[in-house]
C-alpha cells in the first residue's frame, strides 16, 4: 500500500470513528440543524428593523442577512479549522484512548489531518445549512464564484488549523489555559466582522483596535468571502487579501508542526500523555 | 522448541551478556540477537514548568526517579516476565519500549529499532495490551472499535476483516461482536485488549496483566494463548508484567524482579526460587502414633521439629535443605515406630517469596532519590 492510499486509509478510518460516534447520539444531531434552521429565522427577523437604513460605504451590508449568514457559516468553519485538533487532543485524553492511538504506527501529521476530518465535513454541512436556509426561506442571494470563495474559505481554514495546532500543542502539554483559545474563540467574532463592519471598529474605537482586526486571520477571509460571495468581485480584486492569507499560512504552517512535535515529545518526557 | 540454558544473574545484574542456546537436539549456538533490548535506561519524571516555578519562588515537588540503569534483554520467541510491586517501575519500562514515554539516559531498541529514533518502526512490531479499559470507544461496537485500530495499523479493509473475525473466534468474543464496548463485562474488556494488540500480528507484545479480570477457565485459555505464540511461527516475543505470580512461573522462561525502579535479579524461575530460599518446610500427616511418642523418635534425630496433634493424625513439620537426607530419616524412623504416612506435603518457595525478600532487601543504590 503506497504512502497516499495508507494516509487516506487511515483518515477514512478516523471519519467513519467518528461519524459512528456521532450517530451513536442520534437526537444532537437534529437538534443542531433545528437551531441553525432558529438562528437564520432570528436574522431574517433583526434584518428587517435595519431594511434601507444602510449606508453606501458599507457595500457588504446593503442585504444585511446576506453579510450576517455569510458570516456565521464562515465563522463556523474557521473556528472548527482552529479548535477541532485541541478538541480531538482533549478528547482522546479525557476518555484515555490517545495513548492507544499513538501506539499505531501514524504520524503526528495523519494524526493532526485524521482527527480533525470529521469536523470538517459535519461543518461543512453546517455552513451549507446557513446558506441554503437563507435562500431557501429568505430570498437571500448569492453572486459571484462560488470556486473563488472556496479558495478563501481553504486557505482561511488552512491559517486557522495552523493556529489550531498550536492550540493543541498547549492542550497537550498544559491541559487547560490555552491562549490561542483566548484571543481567537472569543475575539474572532468581535474583530472580524461578523455582525458590523470592520470600519466601524476604527470610526468608533480609534486605530489601535482596528490594526488587532487586521492581525486575525479570520478578518482577511470573511473579506475576501464576502467580496466574492455579496459584491461579486473576482480574482483581481480580492488579490489583496488572499496575498495576507498567504502570508499568514507560509509562517504559522510550518511553525505549527514543529511546536506540535516538539509538544508530543515533551508529553512523552513527562509521561502525561493521557493525563488531562 | 528452544530449551533456554539456565543463567542466573543476580545482582549485579549483567543481562545483556550473550547466552547460549541448547536445542532439542543437542544441538547449541549463540543466542539470536534479542526481540527486546534495554541498554542503561533511567527515567526520571521531571517537575512540569520547573525552571518557571523556580523563578517565581514557587514549591515544586521533587522530581520521581522511576528507573535507574535498567539492562536487559529480551530473546526472540521468548516469554519475558516482569514483576515487581506497585509503582515498582513495570509501567514505565513497559511504556518506555512502547514508545509512548522517552528514556531520560539510555536506550531501548525492539527488533533493532530504536525507541527514541524510529518510533513508528518500533510501534509497527508491538503490540500493547494494558490493563486499561479507556483505551477504547465506549460507544462503539466490538467490531468497530477494532476495525478503527486495524486501519490505523495500515490493514485495508478486507485483510480488517478477515483479522477481525480471526481474533473474535480465537478469543470467543463473536456473539458479541455488535455489542458495544461499553457494554461488554471486565473480563471481555481485557479479552478486547488483547485482540486488538494481536490485530497487525506483531513480532512483539506487551501485555500488562492480561487475566487480571478473567475468570479462571478465560484465564486458562488466555494463559495457554499466551504460551502459543512464543511456539507459533515465527514465534511471538512476549513480555508479561502481572501480579498472579503462579502465572508468570507457569508462562516465563525468565522473570526479571524489578523493585523501586531498579532490576534486583533476573533469571529462570526456579533459579530464582533456588537462590532465593535454600531450605524448604515440609508437613507430614500421620497415624497410629501419639503426640509424645512421635517426639521422643524424632527430636534427637531432627532438630527444630514441630508436632501438632490433630483429631486422629499429627501434624509433623520440619525443616530441611532441599537435597539432604533429613525427609527420609524422618519417615523411617517413624514407620519404624509404627506410625502409618497419611500425607506428605513440601513448601516450595514461589516467586512471591522471591519479590518479598527483594523487597526486604535494602536498594543498594544509596543516592536513589525515592
Amino acid at each position: 500500500m503506497n504512502g497516499l492510499a495508507l494516509l487516506l486509509g487511515r483518515v477514512r478510518a478516523f471519519v467513519a470513528r467518528d461519524f459512528q460516534l456521532a450517530v451513536s447520539y442520534r437526537l444532537d444531531f437534529f437538534m443542531r440543524m433545528l437551531s441553525i434552521l432558529f438562528v437564520v429565522t432570528t436574522l431574517f427577523f433583526i434584518s428587517q428593523i435595519f431594511t434601507g437604513q444602510f449606508e453606501a460605504r458599507f457595500t457588504q451590508w446593503r442585504d444585511p442577512l446576506a453579510a450576517w449568514i455569510t458570516g456565521l457559516a464562515v465563522l463556523n468553519y474557521f473556528m472548527t479549522g482552529f479548535s477541532s485538533l485541541a478538541t480531538a487532543i482533549r478528547s482522546e485524553q479525557s476518555q484515555g484512548t490517545l495513548e492507544s492511538v499513538l501506539m499505531t504506527p501514524i504520524g503526528v501529521p495523519t494524526l493532526i489531518i485524521a482527527s480533525s476530518a470529521w469536523d470538517f465535513v459535519l461543518v461543512t454541512f453546517h455552513s451549507f445549512l446557513y446558506l441554503f436556509f437563507g435562500w431557501l426561506f429568505f430570498g437571500v442571494t448569492y453572486q459571484g464564484s462560488f470556486l473563488l470563495a472556496f479558495m478563501f474559505l481553504i486557505l482561511t481554514t488552512l491559517v486557522l488549523a495552523s493556529l489550531g495546532i498550536m492550540s493543541a500543542s498547549f492542550a497537550m502539554v498544559f491541559k487547560r489555559g490555552d491562549p490561542f483559545a483566548l484571543i481567537l474563540g472569543t475575539g474572532s467574532a468581535f474583530f472580524s466582522g461578523v455582525f458590523f463592519p470592520t470600519q466601524l471598529l476604527s470610526e468608533v474605537a480609534g486605530s489601535a483596535v482596528a490594526n488587532i482586526s487586521r492581525l486575525i486571520p479570520t478578518t482577511h477571509g470573511l473579506d475576501g468571502i464576502r467580496r466574492v460571495l455579496i459584491q461579486g468581485q473576482g480574482f483581481a480584486e480580492v488579490r489583496e487579501p488572499m496575498m495576507t492569507l498567504l502570508l499568514f499560512l507560509s509562517i504559522l504552517l510550518p511553525l505549527s508542526l514543529w511546536v506540535f512535535g516538539r509538544a508530543v515529545r515533551r508529553a512523552k518526557r513527562e509521561g502525561s500523555l493521557i493525563q488531562y | 522448541m528452544l530449551v533456554q540454558s539456565p543463567a542466573s544473574i543476580v545482582e549485579p545484574v549483567d543481562a545483556s551478556a550473550p547466552l547460549e542456546v541448547s536445542f532439542d537436539d543437542g544441538r547449541t549456538s549463540a543466542a539470536t540477537p534479542p526481540a527486546i533490548d534495554i541498554s542503561v535506561v533511567s527515567k526520571t519524571y521531571p517537575v512540569p514548568l520547573a525552571r518557571l516555578k523556580q523563578f517565581f519562588r514557587l514549591r515544586a515537588k521533587d522530581p520521581v526517579e522511576a528507573l535507574r540503569d535498567v539492562t536487559l534483554s529480551v530473546r526472540r520467541g521468548e516469554v519475558f516476565g516482569l514483576i515487581g510491586r506497585n509503582g515498582a517501575g513495570k509501567t514505565t519500562l513497559t511504556k518506555i519500549i512502547a514508545t509512548l514515554v522517552q528514556p531520560t539516559f539510555g536506550a531501548v531498541s525492539v527488533n533493532g529499532y530504536d525507541t527514541v529514533r524510529d518510533e513508528a518502526s518500533v510501534r509497527g512490531q508491538i503490540g500493547l495490551a494494558s490493563a486499561e479499559e479507556r483505551s477504547f470507544y465506549w460507544r462503539l461496537t466490538i467490531v468497530q472499535n477494532l476495525t478503527f485500530f486495524a486501519r490505523l495499523y495500515g490493514l485495508n479493509a478486507r485483510a480488517a476483516r478477515a483479522r477481525i473475525a480471526e481474533l473474535l473466534a480465537q478469543f470467543d468474543l463473536k456473539p458479541l461482536a455488535l455489542r458495544r464496548f461499553g457494554e461488554l463485562s471486565t473480563g471481555n474488556k481485557q479479552r478486547m485488549a488483547v485482540a486488538r494488540a494481536l490485530l497487525n500480528s506483531p513480532p512483539v507484545l506487551l501485555l500488562d496483566e492480561p487475566t487480571r479480570s478473567l475468570d479462571p477457565l478465560a484465564a486458562s485459555s488466555m494463559r495457554a494463548l499466551i504460551g502459543s505464540l512464543a511456539e507459533s511461527d515465527p514465534p511471538v516475543t512476549v513480555l508479561l508484567t502481572s501480579h498472579n505470580l503462579a502465572e508468570i512461573e507457569e508462562l516465563c522462561a525468565r522473570v526479571a524482579v524489578i523493585s523501586q525502579g531498579r532490576i534486583r535479579a533476573l533469571d529462570t524461575p526456579s533459579n530464582l526460587r533456588a537462590l532465593h530460599k535454600h531450605q524448604e518446610h515440609v508437613h507430614l500427616t500421620v497415624r497410629g502414633i501419639t503426640a509424645v511418642t512421635a517426639r521422643r523418635l524424632l527430636a534427637p534425630e531432627i532438630e527444630g521439629i514441630e508436632v501438632i496433634p490433630r483429631d486422629n493424625t499429627l501434624d509433623i513439620t520440619l525443616i530441611r535443605e532441599p537435597i539432604d537426607d533429613l525427609l527420609d530419616k524422618c519417615v523411617r524412623t517413624l514407620i519404624g515406630g509404627g506410625a502409618h504416612i497419611v500425607s506428605c506435603h513440601a513448601e516450595r518457595a514461589t516467586l512471591l517469596d522471591v519479590l518479598e525478600g527483594y523487597e526486604r532487601e535494602p536498594n543498594n543504590a544509596g543516592d536513589t532519590k525515592r
